[in-house]
This record gives structure tokens, C-alpha cells and sequence, in this order.
């Protein structure tokens, strides 16, 4: 019998136990299908990046707790089910993430290994570790998108996280309470995160990350004008440049990024040497810095990540600031070389000297490669070139008529060019005819070439869209489609000297930009035809892209643009001029700012949770009357205190706390009703009003006054 | 081990003396980062060190949020614990060996301000109890075991919680000032009630003897609630599915005399004990009119719950070692 009592017990202990441990993990709680709805929709943000098999996964899971929740399926799937699909998964990524690179990799690992966990959640620490990986996972979604658009997405994310934690530690508290609590809790601690962002030192990067390898986006280190036969085009941003001052004219906007100096006949590349003079730069072995003398313009550039390391300048640009010099240099070509791919937004700062181009010298070896052309191919126009550098033996002549040859002649500047397989700077000068800017910038720089006159090929972008509103300094916003091609030539006296041939056929392409210039034949953004860019002609739409470009330009240079400079500057706004004794001054007062913020949230609820509101007014009440000498016994109710007060003071007052007093006892001994808080709010507003009156009746003074009054 | 266990405890009964009721407060709430918020402050550094080395922005503000979400977390997580009010309510009957409820009421009188799952526990021991303070009935029962009779200290309850995010730990270690009057344990015997006090010895065999084994009639059924004797649960009933029911005895026949400790071994004291207890029951349950003497205590016959009482509590206290509790009023 006791033994059976016993077995008893202890069943009822193990019983217990297990419903302890599985408390949090009802079906109903729905901390569980939201985290797997958030895991879902970070998957599909990141759609490209993530493998297709890792995704199917994330359904899967995202249908299994979702199956849960609406109570279709009740278990599960088991242990070992789970511990071969685990495996196969590991294998499965193993082999498939390799060419992604590590940081692509790592990112899949993530999301899978997420995904699995989410299929199996069993105990409480299964579930923070999973959160706490969705939150990691959740901040390196910021490595890929960082437009307000994500991120205001992934926000909401983190909202949901935050708000299925606060549901797995309150599965039966009513929905809309529940994320009015955590939405309170976050907007609270909003101003901490960003005042903690301001005043937190921006450190350098602490050691080399993995960067995204597929991605390389924007320009590239070849170009072969005979093989696209139409060139993509795409809106997405460049990058943006502020002006100090007044921005240059449109048609002074070559951005230099990538200069090509080998041709074999088809296409143009960066020459081995130069990279090597790069190579060789970034160790520290070379330097090199271009004679700088005249008028310069200064400007901030942010770039867009493109995962390579070209920046864009006018010519010649020189980087400003200390932090910019430390992470940019400048090649022999005058290219602006990152020490580190632009793996996310990448603001400098430069100082261009807009006519220093023709002061600067050719060496031999620049010489060597600029006049390099191939033995064999494109006879005809080597015929050509010769026939017409007999005519023009002097070199500016000679460069004149090379690009008085493109306005003379039929050439059409298009978006979509036939395929030149076969000689392809024939074919473009004498047969087609036809082409845009890198078929003109090659045809002119090899005519160049074989008329022994230094020349290469610069690719970069030209013109952008200029935003100048009067309170704020002007910028410039380049994108993708601008990219251009143009030529670069040397001559003993002018120097190097910029030679756009495109400028000849399609002046509006340099004036105006390629939508105007592209208005007839309708090729402009063709691939995308939703572009907000090609409906600029509608006043609303076009109202909302610039009203759409100012914010992203806003938060680029603002949010994501924040560095340790800025926080310099702005601390220098804030305490003028910086030395420990302010600094430490400022650090103090914003642990005080921190301070405040947390006690102003939760003050009015402190106060209000100490006492209620209705006993706290009678309190006061009582106080008042002992301050004026009458306190009430602590064994005497409130009926017999009315009765007591009456009985001391005189008509008006006993009057006056009757009311009071009523009101108070109605309150106490009301009939539970529904609207109990309605109606305490009245009941405390009116109390608080005869309060205030028997305040003022029984202030010394007015018993001062009734004294007097009465010994008359 | 002991030693420090000993300063925790003292310094815990002048931080958190007995009390009936507790409404919590700075001095009785405790809070310390749980595991998870360990946990958190490790992807708050790993989050920092991949924003400094991406030198992402947005990484580092979700960093900087993640941590003033602690940072809130910690006094809201204190504001929603201090706003639990715990009382005891009335114990039970327990006998020596069995388990007592100890009825715990959570904010009896306020709409429920409190949220999330608090676990309750005895401190030191596993968590067995939890409730969610969104959706519970009062009271909450705890089990306590009770081995041997006379007064017992309630041993400190702890209650936790880890509302709203479980980055943050907040506990409180009660100690309830009423103690548990623990009664003998029944044991089964012939009732007999000898005729006067004083003549126990002769006249034990001359007395009214009233066998009343197995005698108990079955009376009704009533809902079981958490800490009457197991053996009283009508099992037929549950098994039919009619949820736990106790079933109640009871007797009607009067009955007159004296209950005497009989003089014997201290080794028998527990059992003699055991027996007379019994035989209270029985008695006062045939409201039956009787007086018990235990060697110099005589409580005079009389009849009646509160004669019942003062017998038990005498057979309870009866050469008992004081309990600590008692040590410390």
C-alpha cells in the first residue's frame, strides 16, 4: 500500500516536472510560428544570396510550426528524422556554398541551421538559442541591404522577435496588450540605442572580414564593345556626391573610375604593370602623387557597395580628409584605388583639381603602354589612319579630324548595336556605324594609338542628377545608367586631354543625360519598364522619386554614412573644443540623458502602482486635517470621521469633506460593475476637486481669518 | 557550504522577515541577468565586432538597441514583478507523514497587473510549481511534506519570473511567519474511553469499550481539493471519469470518558500518540464527549470542533522539539 502511495507521488512528481518543462511550448503560444513567418521573410529578402534548397527548407519549417499553431498536426517531427535531415543538410551545403564564398556560406549555414532548429524546438534553451541566431542572422541582413527600405523591414523583423520572446514568457496574455507592451518597451529604448550610436567610438575594422564574392556590381576591368549587343541598363544608384559650394557643370561631370590601357583588337583591360604599380603601392614600395596646381572643387562621395575597388572622381582627385587618405590612394593613372572592396556604403572625401590634367608628365613607361596596339586585325582602318596622318602630319590636326570624322559621318549613337564579331573597330567605323559611347572610345583611342599618339580608354560615369535646394548643400546622384567610356590622349603641349567622341554624335548624351538622349528610339531602362526614372515625365511620379532620392540621400550620408569623423564634428557642435575634462562632461551628461529617459517612462506608473489613486486621495485628505491639528483615530471609520469633522469644524468645511467623503464611500462599497475604471476616474477627478477646495478652506490663513471672524 | 548557507539565511531573515502578506518591493526583489540574457550580451559583442569590421552602421545600431532593450528590460521586468501580491491563506489539517497545501493567493484583491509564467518553488529546491499570472485561479497550492508532528516552519518560498523577454531574472525569497501545526499520525485502534482520570490504571479494563474499526459510514462526496489524505479519493469515481471526489464519513453515536497517555517507553510515546489521535478523530466525529490527559496536561472533557483543536494541538506539541520557527520568535 505505502509502496503503491508511493509510486504515486513519484508519478506525480514526474508528471510535474514535464509539464513544467513543456509549459512554454503549447501550440497556442505564438511566439513559435512568428519566428518562423520572420525566418521566412528574411529568406525571401534575400532571395538571391540564399540557395534555392536552403529556402524550400525555411518553408518547410515555416509550414510545420504553422501546421502546429492551427492545430492540424500535433507532434513534431522525430529525433531521428530531424538528425538525418540535418545531415543531408550539412553535406548538401558542404558542396553546394563553396563557390558562394565564406560570407554567403556562413549566411546559408545560418538560415539552414535556423531552419532546422525551428523544426525542432523542444525546451526553453533550444528556444533562446534559436532567437538568439535569428537576431544575429536578422543583423547580417545588414551586410546585404541597408536602403531604408530594408531596413525599416528588417526592423519590424526585430520587432517580432522581440514581441514572440515577450509571447513565450506570456503565452495567455491577450494580443493587442502584448504588443502595445513591447512596442512600449522598444520605443523606450530607441533613443538609448541611437544616443549610445552618437556617442560610441566608431573604431576602425579590428581584422579583414569575408566579403560577398558573387556580387561584383557597376563597372567592370574589360570591356569589348563588338560583343553586347545591347547594353543593361539598370536605376539602381552609383553613388551620391555633396558639393562644397557650387556643383561643376554637366558636362565637366567625368567620373574617372577604371582607366584600360591594353587593347588586343577586340577588347580593352587594365594593363598587368598597372596593376602591379598597385599591388606594389598598397605594400608601401611606390608612391605616387600628381602635380597639383589650380582652381579645385571639394566634395563628399558615398559610394554604393559594388564588392570592388575602383572609386569614382573628377579628374584629378585627391583624397581630403586623413581617414580617406589612409583608406584610398590614387594609381598612376589617376584612378582612386580602396585599400578594401566597397563592401558596403563607402563615404571620402576629395579635392579635385579640375584643370591639372594637363599639366602632368608622361613617363616612358605610360608611353609605352598608351601606344601599344596590335599587329594583325582592323585593316581597314590602319589603312585609314595612316591615309589620314599623312594628311595631318601635326598632332592636334591630327586629333580633329579624328573627331570631325564622327560628325561628318552617318554615325548613330544606340542602345542597341548589331554584334561585331569580326574586327569589330571596322565593322563599327565603316559598316554599322552604329553604336554607344565604349564603340566610339575604342575606335578613337585605337585610331589614336595607330596614329602614334598616346591614348586610353576611361571608363567611368558621366553627368548625374543634381538636387540643389537652398538649405542644404548640393549633391549629385549617379546612377548605373550614366556610366560612360571616353578617351584619354597625350600631346606634348596640351598635355593629357579628355576626348569624349560620343560628345560628337549625341551631344544631348553629355548635356542632357541618356533619357533625353535616348527619348526617340525608347531604349532607355527597356529592361525595366516600372523604373521610377523612365516615368519622370509624370509630375507626380517624378515629385516622388526626387522626394524618394532625397531621403535615401539623407540616410546614406546621415545613418549609414556616420563615421568617426562626423561623431567628431558633432561632438565639437556640442562642447566646442574637445579635451578630456568635456569629453568626460559629455559622457556624464548623457548617462544623465539615459537616466532621465528611463525614469520618465516609468514614473507616472511607479507612482500610480504604489498606492491606489482613490486611497492616495484620501490620505491627502487626512493629512490636511491633521496638519490643521485633527487627526483621525485609527480605530474610527470613515463615517464616524464625517461625523467627528462635523461636529469640530464649521458648515462650509464639514460640508465640503461630506461630499468628499460620499463620494469616497460610494466608490469603496459600489456594486462590482464592468466600467469599475470609468467610474473611478470620475469618482477620483471629483474627490480631487473637493480636495482642493477643502485645501484652501482649511489653509492657515483662512483659519486665521474664521478665527478672527469668530472672536468678533 | 553550510556555513555560507547559514549568513545567507540570517542575513535573509533581517532583509526579508515572516510576514503574512507580501506586496514586493526593492527589499524583497531580487534580479540578476538569467542565462539567456548572458546569452544576448554574447550576440551584443559578436553583433558589434562584425558591425565594426563591416563597419556597418546598422549593424552597430541594432548592437546599441539590443542593449538598451536590457536596459529596459530590467525595470520592466522589476515593475511587473513588484507589482505581485502573495498571501497565505488558511492551512489545513495535516497529519505527521502527509503532504499539506499551503494555500498561496496571488494578488487576491487587484485585477491581475502582473504578466507571465511565475515559477514557485521552496528554496533551494526545483521548481514545481508555475503559474501564469494571466491565466490562474487562486489559491495555488504548494506540497509541502510534513515528517514529523509539532510545530513546522514553512521553509522559504521562492517565486520567479522571467516576464517579459527572460533576459532578466527576478526572484523573492518568502518566508511565511504562520508555521504548520503538524498533528500525529493517526493509527487505527480500539476506541476506548476510560471513566475517570485519575484511575486510569485500574480502570482501563472496566471502561466503555467501543470498537469503532472499520465502523466509519460513507456519508457523501465532495470535491477533492489538493492536501486531504489520498486514501479518502473516491478512485472509482475518477476512473469513471467524474473527475477527483473525497468521500466523507460519519458517525453518530455519543460517547463519554477520558483519553489518558498510558505511562510507557519513550520509544512508544509516537505511537501511543498515533493512537489517541485516532481515537480524537473518532471521538469528536461521534461527537462524542471525552477529556485527554497527557501526563500533567488534562484538558477536561467537553465536546466540539474547538475541543477537537485543543486536543490535537496538545497530542501535536506534545514533548515536540521546538522547530526553528519557533526558536526565532
Amino acid at each position: 500500500m505505502t509502496m503503491l502511495k508511493h509510486l504515486f507521488t513519484l508519478l506525480k512528481f514526474r508528471a510535474r516536472k514535464l509539464s513544467v518543462k513543456d509549459r512554454q511550448q503549447q501550440a497556442s503560444n505564438p511566439a513559435f510560428v512568428l519566428n518562423a513567418l520572420v525566418l521566412l521573410a528574411f529568406t525571401l529578402s534575400l532571395l538571391d544570396s540564399i540557395l534555392g534548397w536552403v529556402s524550400l527548407l525555411v518553408l518547410c519549417s515555416t509550414a510545420i510550426r504553422a501546421a502546429i499553431y492551427f492545430a492540424y498536426q500535433k507532434h513534431l517531427p522525430s529525433q531521428r528524422t530531424m538528425s538525418l535531415l540535418a545531415l543531408l543538410s550539412a553535406i548538401g551545403l558542404a558542396y553546394s556554398a563553396i563557390p558562394l564564398g565564406l560570407l554567403v556560406a556562413m549566411v546559408n549555414l545560418l538560415v539552414m541551421a535556423c531552419a532546422l532548429k525551428l523544426m525542432q524546438l523542444r525546451s526553453q534553451r533550444d528556444f533562446y538559442q534559436f532567437i538568439v541566431s535569428l537576431l544575429f542572422l536578422l543583423g547580417c541582413g545588414f551586410i546585404f541591404n541597408q536602403s531604408i527600405a530594408y531596413s525599416l523591414f528588417y526592423a519590424l523583423l526585430i520587432f517580432a522577435v522581440v514581441l514572440s520572446l515577450a509571447w513565450f514568457h506570456a503565452p495567455a496574455r491577450a494580443r493587442k496588450p502584448q504588443v502595445r507592451y513591447v512596442a512600449l518597451m522598444c520605443l523606450q529604448a530607441a533613443p538609448i540605442a541611437i544616443l549610445l550610436f552618437l556617442v560610441l567610438p566608431q573604431l576602425p575594422p579590428l581584422w579583414q572580414t569575408p566579403k560577398a564574392k558573387s556580387a561584383q556590381t557597376g563597372l567592370t576591368e574589360k570591356v569589348t564593345p563588338g560583343d553586347i549587343a545591347s547594353l543593361s541598363q539598370s536605376s539602381k544608384l552609383a553613388f551620391r556626391a555633396t558639393f562644397n559650394g557650387t556643383a561643376p557643370a554637366i558636362a565637366e561631370r567625368y567620373w574617372r573610375a577604371i582607366v584600360m590601357e591594353d587593347f588586343d583588337g577586340r577588347s580593352w583591360q587594365v594593363n598587368t604593370q598597372r596593376k602591379q604599380q598597385i599591388q606594389l603601392q598598397q605594400q608601401g614600395m611606390l608612391r605616387f602623387s600628381p602635380q597639383l596646381t589650380g582652381p579645385f572643387a571639394e566634395y563628399d562621395v558615398i559610394a554604393e557597395p559594388t564588392q570592388q575597388r575602383w572609386l569614382f572622381g573628377l579628374d584629378i582627385a585627391v583624397p581630403d580628409s586623413r581617414q580617406s587618405q589612409n583608406e584610398i590612394w590614387q594609381s598612376p593613372t589617376f584612378q582612386l584605388v580602396k585599400r578594401q572592396p566597397v563592401s558596403s556604403a563607402f563615404q571620402y572625401t576629395l579635392r579635385s583639381y579640375t584643370q591639372a590634367m594637363a599639366n602632368q608628365p608622361l613617363d616612358a613607361l605610360s608611353k609605352a603602354i598608351n601606344t601599344d596596339t596590335p599587329r594583325q586585325g582592323n585593316p581597314r582602318t590602319r589603312q585609314w589612319v595612316s591615309e589620314l596622318r599623312r594628311q595631318y602630319p601635326h598632332n592636334p590636326d591630327f586629333i580633329r579630324a579624328l573627331m570631325q570624322n564622327f560628325a561628318q559621318q552617318p554615325f548613330i549613337y544606340t542602345l542597341r548595336p548589331r554584334p561585331m564579331p569580326v574586327d569589330p573597330v571596322d565593322a563599327f567605323l565603316f559598316d554599322q556605324q552604329a553604336g554607344f559611347c565604349s564603340h566610339y572610345a575604342s575606335a578613337l583611342a585605337y585610331s589614336l594609338r595607330l596614329g602614334g599618339i598616346p591614348a586610353r580608354l576611361v571608363t567611368g560615369y558621366q553627368g548625374g542628377e543634381l538636387l540643389a535646394k537652398p538649405d542644404q548643400a548640393p549633391y549629385l546622384s549617379v546612377y548605373q545608367y550614366d556610366a560612360h567610356a571616353w578617351v584619354e590622349a597625350y600631346d606634348a603641349q596640351a598635355g593629357w586631354q579628355r576626348l569624349d567622341p560620343t560628345a560628337m554624335v549625341a551631344p544631348d548624351r553629355i548635356t542632357q543625360g541618356l533619357r533625353q538622349a535616348m527619348e526617340q528610339e525608347g531604349s532607355f531602362l527597356a529592361d525595366s519598364p516600372f523604373a521610377l526614372a523612365r516615368l519622370s515625365d509624370i509630375a507626380i511620379f517624378n515629385q516622388l522619386r526626387l522626394w524618394m532620392t532625397d531621403m535615401d540621400y539623407n540616410w546614406s550620408r546621415w545613418v549609414i554614412g556616420f563615421d568617426k569623423q562626423k561623431q567628431l564634428e558633432l561632438f565639437k557642435a556640442l562642447v566646442g573644443e574637445l579635451n578630456p575634462w568635456r569629453l568626460a562632461l559629455l559622457g556624464g551628461v548623457i548617462v544623465l540623458i539615459i537616466g532621465l529617459i528611463l525614469l520618465f517612462s516609468y514614473l507616472p506608473q511607479w507612482l500610480a502602482g504604489r498606492r491606489h489613486p482613490l486611497q492616495h486621495c484620501y490620505q491627502q485628505a487626512l493629512s490636511v486635517f491633521a496638519q490643521a491639528g485633527f487627526v483621525r483615530p485609527a480605530w474610527g471609520g470613515p463615517l464616524e470621521f464625517e461625523a467627528a469633522v462635523q461636529r469640530h469644524f464649521s458648515a462650509d468645511i464639514s460640508q465640503c469633506f461630506n461630499a468628499f467623503n460620499r463620494l469616497y464611500l460610494a466608490y469603496v462599497y459600489r456594486p462590482h460593475t464592468t466600467r469599475a475604471n470609468r467610474q473611478l476616474r470620475r469618482t477620483v477627478r471629483d474627490m480631487r476637486r473637493h480636495l482642493k477646495h477643502l485645501k484652501k478652506l482649511l489653509s492657515p490663513a483662512m483659519r486665521e481669518a474664521q478665527g478672527v471672524n469668530r472672536q468678533e | 557550504m553550510l556555513l555560507s548557507q547559514k549568513y545567507i539565511n540570517r542575513w535573509l531573515d533581517k532583509r526579508i522577515p515572516p510576514a503574512t502578506e507580501f506586496q514586493l518591493d526593492h527589499n524583497t526583489i531580487f534580479i540578476f541577468a538569467a542565462k539567456f540574457g548572458g546569452l544576448f550580451l554574447l550576440l551584443c559583442l559578436l553583433l558589434f565586432l562584425l558591425g565594426t569590421n563591416y563597419q556597418n552602421n546598422l549593424m552597430l545600431l541594432l548592437c546599441y538597441f539590443l542593449l538598451a532593450l536590457l536596459l529596459t528590460h530590467l525595470l520592466a521586468s522589476y515593475r511587473n514583478f513588484s507589482r505581485l501580491t502573495i498571501r497565505l491563506g488558511k492551512l489545513s489539517e495535516v497529519f505527521a507523514g502527509d503532504d499539506v497545501a499551503l494555500p498561496v493567493w496571488i494578488n487576491p484583491e487587484s485585477a491581475p497587473a502582473v504578466h507571465g509564467i511565475v515559477n514557485i518553488n521552496f528554496m533551494g529546491q526545483d521548481v514545481q510549481h508555475w503559474l501564469d499570472c494571466d491565466n490562474y485561479n487562486n489559491p495555488v497550492n504548494i506540497e509541502l511534506h510534513c515528517p514529523r508532528r509539532g510545530y513546522q516552519a514553512i521553509p522559504r518560498v521562492t517565486f520567479s519570473s522571467y516576464y517579459p523577454l527572460g533576459l532578466f531574472k527576478c526572484w523573492t525569497h518568502l518566508a511565511f511567519a504562520q508555521q504548520i501545526l503538524v498533528y500525529p499520525t493517526p493509527r487505527p485502534c480500539p476506541l476506548v474511553l476510560t471513566s475517570k482520570a485519575s484511575e486510569q490504571g485500574e480502570q482501563s479494563q472496566s471502561g466503555q469499550q467501543i470498537s469503532l474499526a472499520n465502523n466509519d459510514e460513507f456519508s457523501h462526496l465532495k470535491a477533492y481539493s489538493a492536501g486531504e489524505p489520498l486514501r479518502h479519493v473516491a478512485w472509482k469515481q475518477l476512473a469513471k471519469g467524474r473527475g477527483m471526489l473525497s468521500k466523507i464519513f460519519s458517525q453518530e453515536q455519543q460517547h463519554s470518558g477520558w483519553l489518558v497517555l498510558p505511562p510507557g517507553p519513550a520509544s512508544q510515546l509516537e505511537t501511543q500518540l498515533g493512537q489517541l489521535c485516532f481515537q480524537v478523530i473518532e471521538f469528536s466525529r461521534q461527537s462524542a464527549h471525552f477529556g485527554l490527559q497527557l501526563g500533567d496536561i488534562v484538558i477536561p472533557p467537553s465536546s466540539g470542533e474547538s475541543h477537537r483543536l485543543n486536543c490535537l494541538h496538545a497530542l501535536a506539541i506534545y514533548q515536540s522539539e521546538p522547530s526553528a520557527m519557533v526558536d526565532r520568535q
